[in-house]
């Protein structure tokens, strides 16, 4: 191996799927991934129309952000956690209630970011000794109790009611057209990509890797699983809750509602659609998830007889494709690197 | 102090329905190792089916209901054959997604029946209530408590006497080892699914009389997990007895506590249950009967 990309002290050793590659492999594959993905804006916006599609986009990049954090709770720590939409809701909150407060939205973003990260801190905390199914309990519980205050705190949060959000503005530009929304939220889905690249890179991501592979081997090592699994539920909650507060400009309107179970579950289903291996995953995944509900529309018009009309229809299909993705495609759409 | 019994009496009540999903899913995850999130929907199928043997086909209602718990037990136990064998040794996110997507599925097959989408519908049984001295209680809750204490009292009797029970028992303990001593561990994860859907439908015709039979009535087990973790996540008494614990402080949340508090209560219970007591309550103690 005299490859001069390789690095040859010891820790650097573990490197060599990225060393091997070099750095102009790396800028290719990351130009490959986002030519790939401008084509498809691009077959978007002349199929769909320049508005719809660039608020799909929105949409997607949204999304992305939020499985970004699923990916990294679930995927590179293997932790589990069934409340993930909770701490989109706490963002997404907090964003609202600062923009309200007439703190300016860019400032606001990093603070929904903390209070999610908040989040996750205190949600994984009572399993943190025991970890596996414990913290799928324990950030369940998170997020039913997050819900009903969000509910019952009324006074603060206007309840089961919703609170309107006014658009993301910056010094005197208002991002209110569908171009501009999709420009801050792409933005930010590279920024974020660019942040946890670099962070699964760093000590923090390959104490994650180690962890998920193997706990006792990890402490071996001198990494200390607790501290690792506690560092990926701030980092998963804090990405969340950054597209929490994000979402709640574009969408304009939340209510507790919104961020419920299903939505966990959204999530979670996404980060295994795409891959949880990958981060890359959390864009095909939210590609899929926000396309879905469409797609199972077009079907239900599509189809004959009356049917086809019932409410249960929708669930039906929803569940036949989750099932199906587990069962079919186990690693996901993205492929290994 | 009446009204403090006749809180205590409900919140037993509702805490056996609790424990009795809680029950369910325990007997699922420890022999299996498959983490369920179905068992709400299968309560719902439970209600419903009991509903349409009673009311639609005519059946006698004892009938019905027997005929609902095996009829629900027997889709379990298919579900099982069929997709969630493919689950076995993966990682328990796979198993609760593919539960989560089942229930769905479960879910928009009722919804679809559009008698059952729009009503909600009361079994006829239980709907009256009784004076035990100056405490007036619910018919439908002595029937949840005498179904679950007599329910108890079978399973113990089948996980301690009989072949099949003892063979699950050692396959939950350790699957290898009970594959090498003969027994046939694929076919007891298909009879754990069925006792465990079964025990889900037992549930929600148990709570038909108190709440209806809904499409939503499945949320109940949402309160399982709490439960099932203040059990201990492995001991079916276990299970039981902190279904009930949630009911009853539930109940007491209910009468003490601002509104609202009472659907916090069982989950700020569950964080505080694996802070302080991360093997249950009874720490491993109770854990006699069904482990």
């Amino acid at each position: 191996m005299t490859d001069p990309g390789r690095v040859s002290s010891r820790t650097e050793s573990t490197r060599v799927p990225v060393a091997r590659a070099g750095n102009a492999g790396h800028w290719r594959r990351h130009g490959r991934a986002l030519a790939t993905w401008g084509v498809l804006l691009m077959a978007a916006l002349a199929w769909l129309g320049a508005e719809f599609a660039l608020g799909q986009a929105t949409l997607v990049a949204t999304y992305t952000i939020a499985g970004l954090g699923v990916i990294i709770i679930v995927g590179q720590a293997g932790q589990i956690v069934l409340g993930q939409g909770a701490f989109v809701a706490l963002g997404a909150y907090a964003q609202a209630l600062l923009v309200h407060a007439g703190v300016p939205a860019l400032a606001a973003l990093p603070l929904a970011a903390a209070v999610g990260a908040l989040g996750g801190a205190l949600a994984s905390l009572p399993a943190g000794r025991l970890g596996g199914l414990y913290f799928g309990m324990s950030t369940l519980a998170f997020a039913l109790i997050v819900e009903e205050g969000l509910v019952r705190w009324e006074s603060l949060t206007q309840g089961a009611a919703g609170m309107l959000v006014p658009a993301f503005a910056l010094g005197g530009w208002r991002a209110d057209t569908p171009l501009a929304q999709a420009g801050v939220s792409l933005a930010a889905v590279l920024v974020a990509f660019g942040l946890c690249a670099r962070l699964l890179r760093s000590r923090i991501g390959r104490a994650w890797q180690a962890v998920r592979e193997d706990e006792a081997a990890a402490a071996a090592c001198g990494i200390a699983p607790a501290a690792a699994k506690l560092r990926a539920f701030v980092v998963g909650g804090s990405l969340s809750g950054l597209a929490g507060g994000l979402y709640a400009h574009w969408i304009g309107f939340i209510s507790p509602e919104q961020f419920g179970l299903v939505f966990s579950f959204e999530l979670l289903m996404l980060a295994f659609i795409g891959g949880a291996r990958q981060l890359a995953g959390a864009a095909w995944g939210a590609l899929v998830v926000v396309a879905m509900p469409q797609a199972i529309a077009v079907l239900r018009d599509t189809l004959p007889g009356d049917w086809a009309r019932a409410a249960g229809l929708e669930l039906v299909l929803f569940g036949a494709v989750i099932v199906a993705v587990i069962l079919l495609r186990p690693q996901g759409l993205a492929r290994a690197p | 102090m009446l009204s403090l019994l006749q809180v205590l009496s409900s919140g037993i009540a509702i805490g056996c329905v609790y424990g009795l999903v809680a029950l369910s899913f325990v007997l699922i995850y420890k022999a299996t190792a498959t983490v369920s999130f179905m068992q709400g929907d299968l309560l719902m199928v439970g209600g419903f089916a009991g509903l349409a043997l009673h009311l639609a086909a005519g059946w006698p209602l004892a009938f019905a209901v027997l005929g609902a718990v095996l009829a629900v037990a027997l889709l379990g136990a298919g579900l099982e054959r069929v997709v969630l064998r493919r689950a076995l040794g993966q990682p328990h996110l796979v198993a609760v997604l593919l539960t989560f997507g089942l229930g769905m599925m479960l879910r928009g097959g009722v919804a679809s029946v559009p008698a059952a989408a729009q009503d909600m519908y009361r079994l006829p049984f239980a709907t009256d209530t009784v004076a035990l001295g100056a405490l007036v209680v619910a018919a439908s809750h002595l029937w949840v408590v005498c179904a679950t204490v007599v329910l108890m009292l079978l399973l113990a009797a089948f996980f301690h006497f009989s072949r099949a029970g003892l063979a699950l028992r050692a396959c939950a303990e350790d699957a290898r080892m009970a594959a090498l001593m003969g027994v046939p561990v694929a076919r007891m994860h298909t009879l754990a699914w069925a006792l465990g859907a079964g025990l889900a439908a037992v549930a929600g015709l148990l709570l038909a009389p108190i709440t209806f039979v809904h499409l939503n009535m499945g949320f109940i087990a949402l309160k399982a997990f709490p439960a099932a973790v203040l059990g201990g996540l492995s001991s079916l008494p276990g299970a039981l007895a902190g279904g009930i614990f949630i009911g009853v402080v539930e109940a007491m949340a209910g009468l003490l506590l601002p509104e609202g508090a009472k659907d916090v209560v069982p989950y700020v219970l569950l964080m505080a249950a694996l802070l302080l007591f991360p093997q249950g309550l009874g720490g491993g103690r109770l854990g006699g009967g069904g482990r």
